[in-house]
């Protein structure tokens, strides 16, 4: 299957510190990869070195065919990445509905995906017009996501969509990054083994700044020692 | 009702100490002294306002604390004063000036062009230093022999005192317009461009990540502006500078009102895109960067105007006199254009205090309408809180970076060109408002838009209430005492303020937590 992100060998450092030492990841169109790995492995770097933010050294990142490493961060977003960051990351100042709209990447892009948002996301209609500031923890990831289906994007990168949220509202979480891998292609970031072996459907393990291992998820689903030795837990 | 206490509560007792202290202002002085000294503060609070808000606008997108504020503010003072006094000098410095910007307003072609030079690595880094170099030694050669005429600040008769006070006067001295004589015309004209355009080329280089650009005709629109002014300054020279002599003195203020600010804008932008950018990795070399910005624009403005202080003459629409004045109502106002107004029975000047005043609120509610109602506004918003969060959006942060600091400078060369008929020009002009716009800020709170004008107002009715009170004393009741303010306590009394605010609330007045 052609692969729309291919990530090869990329070595990032923040700071002096060499954070990735060489972690590759190849995601075929249209599927669902989560990144798994302990805390502080280097998962959420990977995301930002793809999107240039926190840019590697050396390596290369192919996006649809075109090098992509190098570039500025607008410029790489610009050709159909969205992101949804690790806390979410929602504008204070801004509405709700400011939020969705600053995504525009065309005019009228928001009341083109309007529709399709409030139908994935119905809470978030009747939150349109209060500040980003009074959202519950649920309701900003909702309109994080929100967020990055407002321009035509092909690639979104998810970090921890699960993080801090009850599990009535993980499952409508997922649900709704289910209904999205119908349009788009995932790189979702998961401490939550249980959610990311649902959503998923290939997997790469990242240890210490390095990709060490990937397949597909029900294989791994069924290693339960692999799990145990790279993840922690059961 | 209680929630909107408790959200408004910093608020709401602000206002209430004010009108506390403005009653009691109010017992210790005439009706007609009271009135004046609060119009006073809110004129000397616009000014302030223009520079602080600027300042927060900047220093909230960008991080950037840009202490050259002060001497923007200056140099917009000294722009605008010479396109009243010398326009011919004006009209002069069109053409080059339009050609240094002009090599900038290129910048998303260069890019492109430097992903067509292929280079060893070693020459790659030295190309962009030898194209600067090149560039210097280019102005280097022409900007001395371009002609312009200009006064003479070491000869009295020719001196811009000499010139400002027989414009205020509403006469004007012969000027000899200056010939191209060391250089010709074409050679300085394309040299100064290909300089700008080299110069810019090689700073852009600095900057090696690899961009898609997508030429359209939009790209070329600024440098197009540039090279029509550029040669409109040339070509229809005598014209125009006929023109400018020939306006009423109403239209020529607005003339420098307009050339001060826009000047501002490209200041502006040109120090933030050569400057201020390549150092917003290292904040602290920026801060010191700013600071030698602000001595080495008051030693030009030093080597330029000269030290002697002097005041631009007001516009005519603000400056009449005679039988009629002061005028007691607004029609009166209208018909006979006094320089003064009797409010109250207090002789209000209308320039000072009613139109810097009124100037001030237009400014304040425009900002907000661009940072409430429109895109920019909106990324603006947001930037302030997470400006990577924003690029990740696929927005070019930089170029909003690029517009904000010009914004910024364009306003303080705003206020400095409307402080220029009242307060007056000076070398030192801009440090002392720049520090009253910094305790406005911090009173307001730092990057709170609404809190930079707040802030301001209450510097400015506090420092015009003490410097009245420093006349007319303060009777202390119960005793025969009268206490007197000395000068040094004007600005004392502020800081003293913001030292209490901030203690008491640290974001102050209506800033936001961190």
């Amino acid at each position: 299957m052609e692969n729309i992100l291919d990530v090869q060998n990329i070595h990032t450092f923040i700071g002096q510190y060499h954070i990735l030492q060489g972690v590759n990841v190849r995601v075929p169109k249209g599927s669902i990869v989560a990144l798994l790995g302990r805390n502080g492995a280097g998962k959420t770097t990977t995301l930002k070195s793809i999107l240039g933010l926190t840019p590697p050294r050396e390596g290369r990142v192919v996006f649809n065919g075109q090098e992509v490493n190098g570039m500025r961060s607008f410029d790489i977003a610009s050709m159909g990445i969205g992101f949804v960051p690790e806390h979410r990351a929602i504008f204070r100042d801004l509405s709700v509905e400011e939020n969705l709209k600053i995504a525009e990447r065309k005019k009228g892009d928001y009341l083109r995906k309007k529709d399709f948002i409030f139908d994935l996301f119905p809470d978030l209609k009747r939150l349109i017009a209060l500040p980003g500031t009074s959202l519950s923890g649920g309701q900003q990831q909702m309109l994080a996501i929100a967020r990055a289906l407002v321009p035509d994007n092909q690639l979104l990168l998810i970090d921890e969509p699960s993080e801090g949220l009850a599990p009535v509202l993980i499952e409508s979480m997922m649900a709704a990054i289910h209904e999205l891998s119908k349009e788009s292609t995932i790189i979702l970031v998961e401490q939550n083994f249980l959610v990311a072996s649902q959503l998923a459907e290939y997997y790469v393990i990242i240890e210490e700044g390095r990709s060490v291992q990937d397949g597909k998820m029900k294989d791994l689903a069924a290693d339960k020692a692999a799990i145990h030795r790279f993840l922690g837990a059961a | 009702m209680n929630s909107f206490l408790r959200k408004n509560i910093v608020m709401l007792v602000t206002v209430l100490v004010m009108a506390v202290f403005l009653t009691a202002a109010a017992q210790g002085m005439e009706k007609k002294d009271f009135v004046i000294t609060l119009l006073r503060g809110l004129a000397v609070g616009s000014i302030t306002f223009l520079v602080a808000s600027g300042f927060s606008l900047i220093f909230g997108l960008l991080d950037v604390l840009n202490l050259a504020h002060g001497t923007l503010f200056m140099i917009g003072a000294y722009m605008g004063w010479t396109v009243v006094v010398r326009p011919d000098t004006f009209v002069d410095l069109l053409t080059p000036l339009a050609l240094i910007v002009s090599g900038f307003a290129l910048g998303d072609v260069y890019p492109l062009l430097a992903s067509r030079i292929r280079l060893g690595l070693s020459l790659r880094r030295l190309l962009p230093w030898a194209l600067i170099l090149v560039s210097i030694l280019l102005f280097g050669f022409i900007l001395p022999r371009y002609p312009i005429a200009i006064w003479d600040v070491e000869n009295y008769a020719q001196s811009p005192v000499t010139f400002s006070f027989m414009a205020d006067s509403g006469a004007r001295l012969p000027v000899m317009p200056a010939a191209f004589t060391e250089v010709t015309m074409p050679s300085a004209f394309i040299g100064l461009l290909l300089a700008s355009v080299i110069g810019a080329f090689g700073i852009s280089l600095f900057d090696s990540s690899p961009r898609t650009v997508r030429l359209s005709w939009k790209n070329f629109v600024s440098i197009a502006i540039a090279l029509i002014v550029a040669i409109a300054g040339v070509a229809f020279n005598d014209n125009l500078t006929a023109f400018l002599y020939g306006l009423s003195s109403n239209w020529l203020f607005f003339v420098a009102v307009l050339v001060a600010t826009l000047s501002g804008v490209a200041l502006g932008g040109v120090m933030e895109a050569t400057l201020i950018r390549p150092l917003y990795s290292r904040p602290i070399y920026q801060l010191m960067l700013t600071l030698g910005m602000s001595a080495i624009g008051i030693e030009m403005v030093r080597a330029i105007w000269g030290r002697p202080e002097f005041v631009m003459p007001k516009p005519a629409f603000f400056n009449g006199g005679g039988e009629a004045c002061p005028a007691t109502n607004f029609a009166d106002w209208w018909a006979n254009n006094c320089s003064t107004i009797l409010i109250l029975d207090g002789r209000v000047r209308v320039y000072n205090e009613i139109f810097i005043p009124i100037v001030g609120l237009v400014v304040l509610i425009s900002i907000w309408i661009l940072l409430q109602r429109t895109r920019l506004g909106m990324i603006i918003r947001a930037g302030v809180q997470d400006s990577q969060m924003v690029e990740a959006l696929g927005i070019n942060v930089r170029r909003v970076f690029t517009m904000v600091f010009a914004l910024g400078v364009g306003l303080a060369s705003l206020g400095g060109v409307l402080a220029a008929p009242s307060m007056g020009l000076s070398n030192l002009m801009g440090e002392s408002l720049l520090l009253n716009a910094l305790i406005a800020l911090a009173i307001g709170g730092l990057t709170s838009y609404p809190g930079a004008a707040l802030g301001s107002v209450i510097v400015g009715m506090i420092q015009q209430f003490i410097i009245k009170y420093g006349q007319i004393g303060i009777a202390i009741p119960f005793t025969e005492i009268i206490f007197k303010p000395t000068p040094p306590l004007v600005p004392a009394s502020t800081v003293m303020l913001m030292v209490i605010i901030l203690l008491l609330l640290p974001n102050g007045l209506l800033g936001k937590k961190e």
